[in-house]
């Protein structure tokens, strides 16, 4: 089983201290503008949040494994709830990989299979260097036509 | 290429005038009011903000042709940013048609074409005339029984390559008189009523709610009446009820209660034989076909090769009854917000009928439910006596500082509750692995049973939440392509052995390729 590069870490964590900073604003807003509200307690909220986040991030990046097995793509993930998610060659509708700008600054790629199915119809694999998601995407392509090619048989 | 019918042309043309002159009014006056414009102006906008909506109403109309070419349906639409489709007809999984009571009148119907992908209806021909739906709809079908001898179908939803190519030449002439197709189900006037009556809709007290502030005036009346019972006097106010006392007020809310309870079941039987009124579900070659409702009557193909799962539901009442109802999905539909009638194949009959009806569209044995492990009994009970825990402090708080009455303990009895209601749910729910088919089955008040053939599988899921951890057990999860937003959501395995539930996905894993295999085989035989 492939685990995600460690810098994945980093992403989700700022993440999600890039979020619950929305929050923070926020409240400055509703402070400055309308109501009096406690500012102090607020960024306090902030920091535990952000700390949160980041054992969240570490936790994630340990569950997280993926497989390309013979018959399916099989991906383990999820710190509250664990799933394990089968994808079948033979469903693969389309693969992207997908580079947002905070994944450019920090060097990463994500990967997309999309299925037919009507829920989870897309599974992402983030956290991969660029090279590897290409060739996954490749190599996820090459597997689908070939299920479909033995398939025919 | 065909135009729309000139009818349903006019008659958008005339709500684009109407609508025009509406606006017309509106910035007229505004105009006026803002740019200090002199009055005569206004009258003025009106007229030419009707001709302007009315005449792109009209552009819109001459516009839109479509036309059923070889094996592809195309349509051309848009005025100003033009768009022109095709869809193979291979790839069709319904075709509905649907008539308001203005196009009754008139004698058009829309014809929506559904596709596996995207997130509408993929075309909609708002209107053409009952003579070329039929047409076009006997032309889709006719399509469908030539390919299957290709058998590309059963997988149709994600072999795209061999599919291409295959497709034989339908003949796209005009539409002879199919024979008439064999009636798999009717419903009588007493069995509509009775449906009615017995399959609740959960939405009805939330629409009646929602429907109370209009009726403002009746609501009054009820209200003042309900006083009047309870030995109160004179209007509606909050000083009213201050004089009642306890006892009284306490009548007054069962009363008024059961008063909205039973304007709701009625509400939820007025709609419902309103949507199921003069239902007909007729098979026709390789389709079914069904037609339904009182004002609006709908109408639709259901191709059987392109069913993705079938299910089975009963409510309490039903069950004891011994009757179920029939819901066929297939890969079309992706709107989230499609009326409640979607993919209902019969809307109740014995269960016998139902299962006859069901082993047709899908071959399966007698499924033999097994039950998750009786610690997942445990968990429910769990569950709901942390509900119930809460409910019971909540009860507590709001009693000590607002009522101050010192009934809260009364909430205590929710914990008597709590095991035959785990129980309940414990046993209703199961799994049976057929030869051909899973099934899945939950839900005590509403169970559903449902059916899907292996080779329908997408994706394999398995979720353990933390209390399941705890517990050793997990949640399968059976993807496939149907629409689930009504029925709600794929099959599912709740709370088995997590050793079990690794079993069952690998299990699912290989069916899925052995059958695909097998069909593929019998296909090229």
């Amino acid at each position: 089983m492939e685990s995600l590069h460690p810098r994945v870490r980093l992403l989700w964590a700022g993440r999600t201290a890039l979020g619950s900073l929305v929050l923070v604003g926020l409240v400055l807003v509703v402070d400055r503008l309308f109501v009096e509200l406690p500012v102090e307690l607020a960024l306090a909220g902030w920091v535990v949040l952000v700390a949160l986040g980041a054992v969240h991030a570490v936790f994630a990046h340990r569950i997280w494994r993926f497989e390309l097995q013979d018959d399916a793509l099989f991906l383990v993930r999820g710190v509250v709830t664990r799933t394990d998610t089968s994808v079948p060659y033979v469903r693969v509708q389309h693969v992207d990989t997908t580079r947002g700008p905070v994944e450019r600054t920090a060097g990463l790629a994500s990967v997309v299979v999309y299925t037919a199915g009507s829920r989870g119809a897309d599974i992402t694999i983030p956290g991969l260097r660029p090279e590897r998601a290409t060739e996954l995407r490749e190599r996820l392509r090459d597997l689908a036509g070939e299920s479909e090619a033995t398939d025919a048989v | 290429m065909r135009r729309l019918h000139p009818l349903s042309g006019a008659l958008r043309v005339g709500r684009g005038l109407v609508q025009g002159a509406f606006f017309g009014v509106i910035a007229g006056t505004t105009l006026v009011g803002v740019l200090g414009l002199p009055a005569a102006a206004a009258p003025l906008v009106v007229p030419a903000l009707a001709v302007a909506l009315g005449g792109f109403a009209l552009a819109r109309y001459y516009r839109f042709t479509y036309e059923i070419e070889g094996d592809t349906l195309r349509v051309e639409s848009g005025v100003f940013a033009r768009q022109s489709r095709e869809i193979p007809l291979g790839r069709i999984q319904n075709v509905d048609s649907r008539q308001g009571i203005v196009n009754r009148l008139l004698g058009l119907a829309v014809v929506a074409f559904e596709t596996a992908g995207g997130a509408a209806t993929e075309a909609t021909l708002n209107a053409v005339d009952e003579a070329e739906a039929e047409r076009l709809r006997t032309l889709v079908q006719r399509h469908g029984e030539t390919v299957e001898d290709d058998s590309e179908d059963a997988t149709a939803v994600t072999d795209e390559a061999s599919a291409e190519g295959s497709g034989a030449e339908p003949s796209p002439g005009p539409a002879t008189a199919r024979p008439d197709g064999q009636e798999l189900f009717s419903f009588s006037t007493s069995d509509l009523l009775t449906y009615a009556v017995v399959s609740v809709r959960p939405a009805a007290p939330v629409l009646l709610l929602v429907g109370l502030p209009l009726g403002i005036d009746a609501l009054l009346t009820v209200l003042e009446f309900n006083l009047g019972l309870v030995g109160g006097r004179g209007t509606v106010s909050l000083s009213v009820l201050d004089a009642l006392g306890p006892p009284r007020l306490v009548a007054l809310v069962l009363f008024t209660a059961l008063q909205f309870l039973v304007a709701a079941l009625v509400l939820s039987i007025v709609l419902t034989v309103v949507e199921y009124y003069d239902f007909r579900l007729v098979r026709e070659g390789d389709d079914l076909r069904y037609e339904r409702g009182l004002l609006r009557r709908y109408s639709g193909t259901i191709p059987l090769a392109k069913v993705q799962t079938v299910s089975i539901r009963e409510n309490v009442a039903m069950r004891r009854f011994g009757l179920a109802t029939l819901v066929v999905e297939t890969a079309g539909y992706s709107g989230g917000s499609r009326e409640s009638g979607q993919g209902v194949a019969i809307p109740m009959a014995p269960r016998p009928v139902v299962y006859d009806l069901a082993h047709d569209i899908e071959p399966f044995g007698d499924l033999d439910f097994e039950r998750s492990p009786t610690r997942a009994r445990r968990r429910y009970a769990a569950r709901f006596a942390i509900v119930a825990g809460v409910v019971t402090a909540v009860g507590y708080a709001v009693d000590t500082l607002v009522l101050g009455s010192g009934y809260w303990w009364l909430l205590l009895g929710l914990f008597l509750v709590v095991p035959p209601a785990a129980h309940l749910r414990w046993r209703h729910r199961g799994v049976a692995l057929d030869d051909e088919v899973l099934a899945t089955r939950t839900g005590f008040w509403r169970q559903t049973t449902r059916i899907v053939p292996y080779y329908r599988v997408q994706t394999v899921f398995v979720g353990r939440s933390p209390f399941q951890r705890r517990r050793d057990l997990a949640t399968v999860t059976a993807d496939t392509a149907s629409t689930s937003s009504i029925v709600g959501g794929s099959a599912r395995v709740y709370d088995v052995d997590d050793d079990r539930a690794a079993q069952l996905r690998d299990t699912l894993r290989e069916r899925l390729y052995s059958d695909l295999l097998a069909r593929k085989r019998d296909g090229d035989a």
